[in-house]
């Protein structure tokens, strides 16, 4: 199709363009240029070349805080895909129970995440309900919170309990979508039920996977409420992630320089693990 | 049955899923007011959509503009970070004040915690949309003061017949603090102290620790046991650079020595954290609070006030917080020594912002003026259960009877004469706050070596400016 004027695509897409610039291209670029200053906002900036990445790299902050998310990111995405597809899978069925429980699971994922936090933390409290029922059995639960091992599982499940929903009714939709005849000529064919998951369903819910996936993936990245609420990146800095590590070098030390180059570290590496994702996703679509 | 769901947000799609949607959408139909026997007046969609609009546009004008119709008094923003009962406190004296004023009202904003507050106040100093007055924790004002966005106060009317107690001013809360500008007047003053479940201490026939010893020994004796695990904990306290500072002084040491020199204490440094260590690893008799900054605080309040800490330090603060939430009486105490007594200070001082207009600031200060009145600091400190800042007031008080009848108020006004000043240093924030507290809570949580992290936090802290 061709324009009627040669510039009309071009206006058409002025405004994408104009709110793309203003709300993502040129914060980018000012975040890049100030990750090169030492800079706390009130005074004069100073040119630092590449100072504040080097001085997070030889902290450990960066390693740190990426093996941090990453680890959390691993956990929940493949927490909440499984469990999302084994409840998908469990509660595709008609019926007014499966309805409710359906409802019930995804009204973990409308409630705000400070609000699912803040449950959370009296839950996991050292006196809270559930370490009141370990004790009941003869259990010695850890401290969910105050300890260093322990607190990002804790943070990690109550994540994949908050976003197992999405991932639920993302899973009915996809299953939904394949064809029940398909299902019935494999079943006159003699293929049990695990069969008829493996060649059938699990093909064709692929994309669904994919998609789940990379959108749990970059949600968990983006984690930030639940540690404010929970841990505050504590304790020992075991829960500090990319964006609470960003938050408190801007906010709590003052260092606009160092949050910069950090989120810059981020962006690339999001970038990265988008890309490597949608080449995967792309070789299976090739490959199917 | 087929799951049906109305919409899903897809914010990034390499391929969606087919979702099962329920029918398109019917074409939107007019609008229609008015009874069905008689034709309604036909509303379209245009119109629908532009009363919504100016409706909108409307009530955000209404929302930007001024906020007391009529009142031609001269505001002030005033920025705060308390909450609960500190709050309440601070809000009633605002508005007593307000009622008192024709020519000057203040509008007093919440803005979360100390360190929440700082940021905003950051943030919006480099938008050049500061408020005139707001109050800041006392590590801050010489950083602040060196970045030159505070306002010299000395000039004011009354400035320099306050009254106010040098321990808890500008004067002597930090070395050498009257040789700079006044630009800080004191607010909420606090050191910490012991609280102590006077009912468990009866019970067992103990007193208040007055060593390092006397503290272990106490702590043993009121922890519960019941096979391995703790039912009460003898002793708590957040693992915060305050209470590290305090210990530190306790132990004979500086964090920062009079040359300028960060020595974090050296050997008192070590022992401080080493006390902890014994407490929360050894003794099991301490439980470190989950959470981090105030959370952490707000946390041994609650096990204190559960019953599952019979003793714990922390901020004079919460003193009235803690005697009207216990449901058993409240004890305080003044912290123990090892080598000498020692407390730091803490809480937070006035700033009238540079940047603010001058009829602003002039007002803030009749604000200023109001609340270092005798009547103010007096609600203010026995409301809360911080220090009186005044000389004034702390003699009313006495003369009254107050002290008297409110012993436990009394402890943190006399902790004052041990009271350590602070360097006038424009990186103790950053000292404390990336070097020191991340390393107290490795040496505490995670069983650290305390020589080592503090070894570190000393090169850290000579190399970073």
């Amino acid at each position: 199709m061709r324009p009627n004027h040669r510039f009309d695509p071009l206006w058409m897409l002025l405004p994408t363009f104009v709110l793309l610039g203003l709300f993502f291209f040129y914060p980018l670029f000012f975040a890049a240029e100030k990750s090169l200053y030492a800079w706390d906002l009130l005074t004069a900036p100073s040119y630092v070349g590449a100072e504040n990445y080097v001085d997070l790299l030889e902290s450990g902050e960066i390693p740190h805080v990426f093996v941090t998310t990453l680890t959390f990111s691993v956990v929940v995405v493949t927490c909440a895909v499984s469990i999302g597809l084994g409840l998908a899978l469990l509660l595709d069925r008609r019926g007014a129970f499966y309805s409710l429980v359906r409802s019930c699971v995804f009204s973990a994922y409308v409630v705000s995440w400070v609000s699912v936090a803040l449950l959370w933390m009296w839950v996991l409290d050292g006196q809270g309900i559930v370490n009141h029922w370990a004790r009941a059995i003869g259990l010695d639960p850890p401290d969910w919170l105050g300890d260093p091992d322990v607190a990002l599982h804790a943070l990690s499940f109550v994540t994949i309990w908050k976003i197992s929903g999405y991932a639920l009714v993302l899973f009915l939709a996809g299953l939904q979508d394949i064809p029940q005849s398909l299902k019935e000529a494999a079943a006159l064919d003699g293929a049990g039920s695990f069969t008829r998951f493996s060649r059938i369903v699990w093909p064709l819910l692929r994309p669904t996977v994919a998609f789940v996936t990379i959108t749990s993936l970059i949600l968990s990245f983006q984690v930030f409420d639940v540690v404010r609420v929970m841990t505050q990146g504590g304790p020992v800095q075991s829960t500090t992630v990319f964006v609470y590590a960003i938050y408190e070098q801007v906010f709590m030390n003052l260092r606009v320089g160092r949050a910069s180059a950090l989120v810059c570290v981020f962006f690339v590496l999001l970038l990265l693990l988008t890309a490597l994702q949608l080449w995967a996703f792309r070789r299976q679509q090739v490959e199917a | 049955m087929v799951f049906r769901i109305s919409s899903v947000a897809i914010a990034w799609t390499p391929s969606p899923p087919q979702v099962a949607l329920p029918m398109p959408p019917t074409p939107p139909s007019p609008v229609f007011f008015g009874g069905p026997s008689q034709k309604p007046p036909f509303i379209g969609r245009r119109r629908v959509l532009t009363a919504l609009a100016a409706g909108c546009l409307g009530s955000t004008a209404f929302a930007c503009g001024p906020r007391r119709g009529g009142d031609q008094r001269q505001g002030v923003p005033l920025w705060y970070t308390y909450g609960g009962k500190n709050r309440e406190v601070l809000e009633r004296l605002v508005q007593r004040f307000n009622s008192s004023q024709t020519a000057v009202r203040v509008d007093a904003v919440f803005q979360g915690d100390y360190f929440e507050g700082l940021a905003k106040l950051r943030t919006a100093l480099f938008a050049k949309a500061a408020p005139a007055l707001s109050h800041v924790v006392g590590e801050v004002v010489p950083y602040l003061a060196n970045a030159g966005v505070l306002q010299v106060l000395d000039a004011y009317p009354g400035a320099k017949a306050l009254g106010v107690i040098p321990e808890l001013g500008q004067d002597k809360s930090w070395v050498g603090g009257d040789r700079h500008p006044l630009v800080a007047l004191p607010f909420n003053r606090s050191t910490p102290i012991a609280y102590l479940n006077a009912d468990l201490f009866s019970e067992q026939g103990l007193s208040a620790p007055k060593t390092w010893r006397q503290l272990i020994e106490t702590a043993r004796a009121l922890t519960l046991r019941s096979g391995k695990r703790i039912e009460r904990y003898g002793f708590g306290c957040p693992i915060s650079w305050w209470f590290w500072v305090a210990m530190v002084g306790q132990a004979g040491g500086n964090v920062i020595e009079p040359d300028g020199r960060v020595s974090l204490g050296g050997e008192a440094g070590v022992a401080a954290i080493e006390l902890w260590q014994t407490l929360v690893h050894n003794e099991k008799s301490m439980r470190p609070p989950p959470g981090r900054d105030f959370n952490a605080w707000e946390k041994t309040n609650q096990d204190f006030l559960a019953g599952r800490t019979a003793m714990i330090w922390t901020s004079t603060a919460f003193l009235k917080y803690l005697e009207e939430n216990a449901s058993f009486r409240v004890k305080t105490a003044p912290l123990p020594a090892r080598q000498r007594h020692a407390v730091p200070t803490g809480g937070t001082f006035w700033v009238v912002l540079k940047s603010a207009p001058e009829a602003e600031k002039r007002a803030a200060w009749e604000f200023l003026m109001f609340m270092h009145e005798t009547a103010s600091v007096i609600t203010w400190a026995t409301s809360t259960g911080y220090m009186p800042t005044t000389r004034a007031a702390v003699r009313k008080l006495e003369t009254t009877g107050y002290y008297a009848r409110h012993p436990n108020d009394r402890v943190a006004y006399d902790q004052l004469s041990q009271a350590q000043p602070w360097p006038w240093a424009t990186e103790l924030f950053r000292i404390q706050r990336e070097i020191v507290q991340p390393r107290l809570e490795s040496a505490v949580l995670a069983e650290g070596n305390a020589r080592r992290l503090l070894d570190e936090a000393r090169q850290l802290a000579e190399r970073k400016p």
